[in-house]
């Protein structure tokens, strides 16, 4: 499964995106602007007034709620003060000057040399960011093992052909800011074409940073910004960028995945724009302009923000926090400090490819033609047509195959997990130290008592065997790393002990003699929860004393 | 007439035909499809059904043998087949379809053995996802009054006490979570005043209450077998109302449905009447009284809601739900239970909590 970097050059169409900038912007506006403009005619909450109005109550609130200068503030005062004696050309001017504005705050920039430079012939990308601050020496042999720290598997054949038939959209597992570099780099070991994305805005703050990203395709999504247009510009970038053939990555889960589970629940807005650009595709005439969605995994040994995460997901409040400024991604010295670590480690990033779906949820064959649930060729663009062929527009119909689409994406996720040893020491331990305490309730676990959250190392090392035969039994529920798969349980304890009990603040497990001692329960629980959807252990089977079988489920 | 106007028909069964006859008498063009040449060839010669003579199949309506014909002559087409071939006719179907084709399904009955819903096998089988259900209380006859014991103008138009002329319409329900789906089938399914059509979003709901009304007018008939009297009956009435509620809760169905035309409407319609007559027109209710009689060995009871019954106290216990009644029903249908052990025991039962 695994490839040698490069299996073959990929067409890079970001290539000629510079060339197609303009024109994509003004497709954008043009569409925005009519739709807005036709369904204004409804009156009401789809007048001109209102949807101008919304931008600047909005913006408003953001502005005097950051502090913002005044002058910021001003401009949208002015607008809701004008408003009132605009006249309808004058509302369409207002609107048009408006969707490119964030248009243009939203569409990225690609650099040849730059990707080049990052991916190829000069240092990476994490090279040039680990260089500066380290030794020539140090620089060098990182360069020298770069490949064998983030690799990528999986049905890459399949995704490659879906990439040079049609537009593909990458589509995964979202855990850390790490995720688009880590996949960027994923795709490239597998001679895939790279990819364009929306990125947080807050990601721009850091400069280095923030310069690979403009100059890599990236486009900036401002998550601050809530009214109903700047979500049009956005939605609206992303059908023209696929229309126009350029592979794009979504994360379908939103923002990153809090408490570490395989995403379950999808946020369907952006992957909605497939069905849309598929449709516009066939009723321009080209229906074989096919869209291709790949599920994939992208799975790490450790996970720099896992302090910031959980500690979040765990909080009262966390749950509805959206945009999290003051982790560990803000600071360079983290960032530089996870590269050494993750790079001290072979294999430390893994991304697995899925096959591919057409936008309706449906599997492909190898060459990428739509098959059915019964495996019959079938045609994609017979969904989108009415009774006479014809291409017919229905939001509710294409928010329902949307659903569908993440409906497979879901069930497909657990199946790409790979598995290091972190994770499953993890699980070891948590499960462990559930049984003694009698719960599986992580608050209650947060207030044991030390005494309680020691294991012996036998016990640990049995448990991991057990549950690696399990692992192997069940290949729905994912996969043990693939390098490490001839390990010894003792090896991968070790392995696990070590990044767990290094890299974090505060170690996750200490090992105290035959005892590993669990120092940290949220951060066992962050990476224990990689495995949440691996169901509990029969405790009669595995032969041990257990709490009430009700706090197991 | 257009494509887009035109309502295939999978299955001439009593049900198929009698939808086709009312919807063609509205002038709707109909294409049925029967894999029994001898059924086509009669209703294009003689425009009747060998097993439904008495059905008036007007010009409108065409019968064919072959499903690419029905695929290119209709894009909304209704499976109406029994359970047991729900599967097969899926995958038949899907050889001919495409992802423009809308299929809403008219079985009342849950898919044995995998207790799935019937949208659920659909979907195994078929390459559109526009999927619904066709449920509630319209049975054939009152969709082809010819179809009844009674004489057709006496069903027609009944003079009321006050002699108010009403005329005799059935109900159905469409559902499912496309509104297109629901729009189409209201359109092209509405055949007023004989048949009105309505609209739900709730499949899982509509699908679930239809199936187990069916269940539970086995229920009805056994009781009523037993002469459990009126009162009883009503307590009966309520707490099955309740139990399907709480099932439906558990699929994932919303709370209002099974009090709909689906559930309650149906089951009122199959297990009871204006005379001793009407209440026996469900082959499922006329299964309960014989049940009561003791006039039908375990495992030979093989009716629509007998099937639903099994399946639906499979489906409660898969998803720990207490159904009192329906677990009863399907242990006197498994020959598990004595009929009157089983009504001691629901009764009983079913008085644990209001």
């Amino acid at each position: 499964m695994a490839s040698d970097r490069p299996v073959r050059e990929a067409e890079n169409r970001l290539e000629r995106f510079n060339a197609d900038r303009e024109r994509l912007l003004s497709e954008v506006e043009r569409r925005v602007v009519a739709r807005r403009v036709a369904e204004a005619r409804a009156g009401g909450d789809h007048s001109l007034e209102y949807v101008l109005n919304d931008v600047a109550y909005h913006e408003i609130r953001r502005l005097e709620a950051s502090r913002a200068k005044n002058g910021a503030v001003e401009r949208w005062k002015d607008l809701s003060r004008r408003l009132l004696g605009m006249n309808d050309d004058e509302k369409v001017a207002e609107l048009r000057e408006l969707v490119r504005f964030y248009g243009k705050d939203v569409v990225g920039n690609f650099d040849p040399r730059v990707y080049r430079f990052a991916t190829g012939i000069g240092p990476s990308l994490i090279g040039f960011l680990y260089g500066p601050m380290s030794s020539l020496r140090e620089g060098v042999s990182t360069l020298r093992h770069l490949d064998a720290r983030i690799s990528a598997d999986g049905d890459i054949d399949v995704v490659r052909t879906c990439a040079e038939r049609g537009t593909i959209v990458v589509t995964p597992t979202h855990s850390s800011n790490m995720d688009s570099p880590a996949i960027g780099f994923g795709l490239l070991r597998a001679g895939l074409p790279p990819v364009t994305y929306g990125a947080g805005k807050n990601l721009f703050s850091n400069p280095f940073i923030s310069f690979f990203m403009r100059n890599l395709g990236a486009y900036r999504v401002d998550r601050r910004l809530r009214f109903e247009l700047y979500k049009d510009v956005l939605k609206e970038y992303s059908t023209v960028l696929l229309e126009h053939g350029y592979h794009s990555l979504f994360f379908p889960g939103g923002t990153r995945c809090r408490s570490n589970v395989v995403e379950q629940h999808l946020k369907l807005g952006l992957l909605g724009t497939t069905v849309t650009a598929y449709k516009n595709n066939v009723r321009e005439g080209a229906p074989n302009r096919r869209i291709y969605i790949v599920p994939a995994t992208i799975n790490y040994r450790l996970v720099l923000e896992a302090e910031t995460l959980i500690a979040d997901y765990l909080s009262e409040t966390g749950k509805s926090r959206f945009i999290i400024t003051d982790d560990e991604f803000s600071r360079l010295g983290r960032i530089l400090e996870f590269f050494r670590k993750i790079l001290a480690h072979e294999g430390s990033v893994v991304v697995r490819f899925g096959r591919p779906f057409d936008p309706f949820g449906n599997d492909v064959t190898d060459e990428g033609e739509s098959i059915d649930r019964a495996g019959r060729i079938v045609d994609p663009s017979s969904y989108v047509r009415g009774a006479d062929g014809e291409v017919t527009d229905d939001d509710q119909r294409d928010a329902e195959y949307t659903r569908a689409l993440g409906r497979r994406l879901v069930t497909a996720y657990p199946r790409l997990t790979v598995f290091h040893s972190t994770s499953l020491v993890a699980r070891v331990l948590y499960d462990a130290i559930a049984r003694t305490v009698g719960t599986r309730d992580i608050y209650r676990l947060l207030r044991a008592p030390v005494a309680q959250l020691g294991v012996r190392v036998e016990d640990a090392i049995a448990g991991l065997e057990r549950l690696r035969a399990r692992l192997a039994a069940n290949p729905a529920w994912g996969a043990e790393h693939p390098t490490y798969a001839r390990e010894s349980a003792a090896e991968k304890l070790d392995d696990a002990v070590r990044g767990l009990g290094t890299y974090h603040t505060r170690p996750a497990v200490v090992r105290q003699g035959d005892l590993l001692q669990v120092e940290d329960v949220k951060l066992l629980y962050y990476y224990m929860n990689r495995t949440a959807h691996v169901p509990p252990e029969d405790p009669t089977a595995a032969g041990l004393r257990h709490a009430a079988p009700e706090e197991l489920s | 007439m257009t494509r887009a106007d035109t309502v295939g028909i999978v299955g001439a069964g009593t049900f198929g035909t009698a939808l086709g006859s009312v919807l063609a008498r509205a002038g709707r063009r109909v294409v049925l499809w029967s894999r029994d040449e001898g059924v086509v060839r009669s209703i294009q010669t003689s425009r009747q059904n060998p097993r439904t003579p008495a059905v008036p199949l007007p010009e409108p309506l065409e019968a064919t043998a072959d499903p690419r014909h029905l695929a290119s002559a209709a894009r909304f087409l209704v499976l109406a087949v029994a359970s047991t071939d729900v599967r097969d006719r899926s995958r038949e179907l899907g050889d001919v379809i495409d992802g423009s084709h809308i299929v809403v399904h008219a079985v009342g009955a849950l898919a044995m053995p995998s207790n799935e819903r019937v949208s659920e096998v659909m979907a195994h089988g078929l390459p559109t996802l526009k999927l619904g259900v066709l449920a509630g209380p319209a049975l054939p006859a009152d969709l082809a009054p010819e179809l009844s014991s009674d004489a057709p103008s006496d069903r027609a138009a009944r003079p009321s006490s006050d002699g108010v002329t009403l005329t005799s319409s059935a109900s159905m329900v469409v559902a499912s979570v496309f509104d297109e789906v629901v729009a189409e089938g209201r359109r092209l399914l509405n055949a007023p005043p004989s048949l009105r059509v309505y609209g739900s979003k709730d499949l899982i709901g509509v699908e679930l209450a239809s199936a187990l009304s069916g269940a539970y007018t086995v229920a009805l008939g056994l009781s009523d077998g037993m002469g459990i009297g009126i009162g009883t009956r009503a307590v009966l009435i309520t707490r099955i109302v309740a139990e399907a509620t709480r099932l439906g809760i558990a699929a994932g169905a919303q709370i209002k449905t099974f009090a709909g035309l689906a559930g309650l409407g149906n089951l009122l319609v199959r297990a009871s009447g204006a005379s001793p007559a009407d209440a026996g027109r469900s082959a499922d209710y006329r299964l309960g009284r014989r049940l009561a009689e003791g006039g039908v060995p375990a495992g030979a009871a093989i009716t629509e809601g007998a099937r639903a019954a099994i399946a639906g106290a499979e489906l409660a216990r898969t998803l720990r739900v207490r159904m009192p009644v329906l677990t009863g029903i399907a242990a006197v249908l498994a020959g598990k239970v004595d009929p009157r052990d089983a009504a001691k025991l629901v009764m009983d039962s079913v008085a644990l909590e209001e």
